[in-house]
């Protein structure tokens, strides 16, 4: 436990470590106990983690996760079009613990007691808390995809969490053959970030263009329609005419087998598609912790009080991001920032002994088809009793007449909102 | 652990307190919206427009006529329809202050 006391911590409190330890060594199960326990140092967690610092610097705030090193999803479809290298998309927890005061932890997270109050950490140990703010991300459901399991993934990439696999599908398209077929199977919803594979689709085309001109992608889609359709198959025809085809679940798009070994991938009605790359996105379902935890729902997802994202079978538990069933808002890492920031308020309030407010949310994603053309989709949201619904009149699409003016603007404004929402995140 | 231990040793004098809370008002909560996109407190670090140093009145205008279409804009039109006159005077009052 010392070793994940920050530097301030231990500037502070250098000169009594000498004299605690003349007490002897401390037994590993001792109860600790902290005002909250965020775990999951994501785009809802570590939002969440700095802004219950900002609201209230006197809490105790510890952030449990894993990683010293964090890869956003958003831009993760730039590092597999060659537009970006993985360093460019990774951060660390400095400056949430060094500007903020947030004790970040660097250990799993393997289980939570809500009747207890307790968190359980990988060496054993327990930390105690007031308030939990859960945000275990998606994870894949290795059960959903006769074939698709952990060990296949490593042939066939996900690459829907990024890092190693991110790395792993972008060798496997620089290693790709001139002619070769990159496949990209979404799933049906829902599922993290609704228009990510049709932005992937988009950049690999555009590498593709440029490296391995007879090359393909091919979209094997479990849905019939997707995020954004009109504005991402409007792009398509213009700048990468012949190079992406969508097939949609109702013209045998949707797979339902995979051989990593015979590297296919088999349709409903029994077609096999193989492929130089194959990128395989399969069923999500909220973090283990959430699941084991008893606060999800029979699909997996986490049902929550649409003001506070307290849990629905927990109260002092918040869940938040991918994990939580959050009505309209889509499962997006923007999503997740706005509800860590909403719930960190709510839980500040709450241990003050003031009532909740009902904030409103936001989310505007943008989607990258090529360097300098960008999309978006918007939408103001409202907590309601029965849920959080998007404001009639407000968001919508970008317009399907705009000429390569907005297009340029608009992808300006991505990599605007990203260092933005890194900055917001991170510190 | 260690703060445990010295807790017990009376070594800790300041035990953090949950109280103490910031603000938290309706307004603050409104405008956690804004920095996404335009950056913590407003200060957009890239392309995005900052918006820390235009004051409330500013931004009041500017949201409202962006709400009427009345002022060019890639997103902006379609979130400024998210909130009411009242939603827009609240939020507006947590930037600038004309720094």
């Amino acid at each position: 436990m010392a070793g994940s006391l920050s530097r301030r911590d231990l500037g502070r409190v250098g000169a009594a470590i000498a004299a605690s330890a003349a007490l002897g060594p401390v037994r590993a199960n001792a109860a600790r106990k902290v005002d909250v326990v965020v775990i999951g140092g994501g785009f809802g967690g570590a939002t969440a983690a700095r802004y219950l610092k900002q609201f209230a610097p006197g809490l105790s705030v510890v952030l449990v996760e894993q990683n010293r090193v964090f890869h956003t999803c958003p831009f993760s479809n730039l590092v597999l079009g060659g537009l970006r290298r993985l360093a460019d998309i990774a951060y660390t927890y400095d400056r949430l613990s060094d500007r903020f005061g947030v004790e970040v932890v660097h250990q799993r997270a393997v289980a939570l007691n809500a009747a207890n109050r307790t968190v359980r950490l990988a060496d054993g140990s327990d930390i105690g808390f007031e308030k939990a703010v859960l945000s275990p991300g998606v994870d894949m459901r290795w059960d959903a995809l006769p074939g698709y399991d952990e060990a296949a993934s490593e042939e066939m990439p996900h690459a829907w969490k990024a890092g190693p696999q991110t790395a792993l599908l972008r060798r496997q398209l620089e290693a790709m053959a001139d002619g070769e077929t990159v496949v990209i199977a979404p799933p049906a919803n829902p599922f993290r970030c609704p228009p990510g594979p049709y932005e992937r689709a988009s950049l690999i085309a555009h590498w593709l263009k440029q490296h391995r001109p007879k090359s393909k992608v091919l979209i094997l889609d479990a849905k019939d329609g997707f995020s954004k359709q009109a504005l991402f198959m409007q792009a398509w025809t213009r700048l990468y005419p012949g190079i992406v085809e969508h097939v949609p679940a109702r013209d045998d798009g949707r797979i339902v087998n995979v051989s990593a070994s015979e590297r296919w991938v088999e349709t409903a009605f029994g077609t096999r598609h193989s492929g130089g790359v194959i990128n395989v996105i399969p069923p999500q379902w909220a973090g283990a912790i959430a699941r084991d935890a008893g606060l999800a729902n029979a699909d997996g997802w986490c049902p929550v009080d649409p003001t506070t994202f307290a849990s629905d079978l927990a109260p002092d538990i918040h869940v938040i991001g991918d994990a939580a069933i959050a009505g309209q808002m889509p499962k997006s890492g923007f999503s997740a920032n706005s509800q860590g920031k909403v719930a960190a308020a709510n839980i500040v309030r709450a241990l003050a002994g003031e009532a909740p407010i009902s904030g409103s949310f936001a989310n505007t994603c943008y989607s990258l088809v090529a360097p300098d053309y960008g999309i978006s989709v918007a939408k103001v949201y409202r907590s309601t009793p029965g849920g959080i619904i998007g404001i009639d009149g407000s968001g919508g699409l970008s317009p399907m007449d705009a000429g390569p003016e907005v297009r340029a603007h608009e992808a300006a404004f991505a990599e605007g909102w990203y260092a933005s929402i890194t900055g917001d995140m991170f510190g | 652990m260690i703060r445990n231990a010295m807790a017990a040793a009376g070594l800790l004098v300041a035990v953090a307190s949950p109280a103490a809370a910031g603000d938290t008002s309706k307004g603050v909560i409104l405008a956690l919206s804004c920095a996404a996109c335009h950056g913590p407190d407003g200060a957009s670090p890239g392309s995005i427009p900052a918006i820390d140093r235009l004051k409330p009145s500013e931004i009041e205008a500017a949201l409202k006529a962006f709400r009427a279409d009345t002022r060019p804009a890639t997103v902006m039109g379609r979130i400024a329809k998210g909130y009411s006159d009242a939603e827009i005077g609240l939020l507006s009052g947590q930037f600038g202050r004309g720094r």
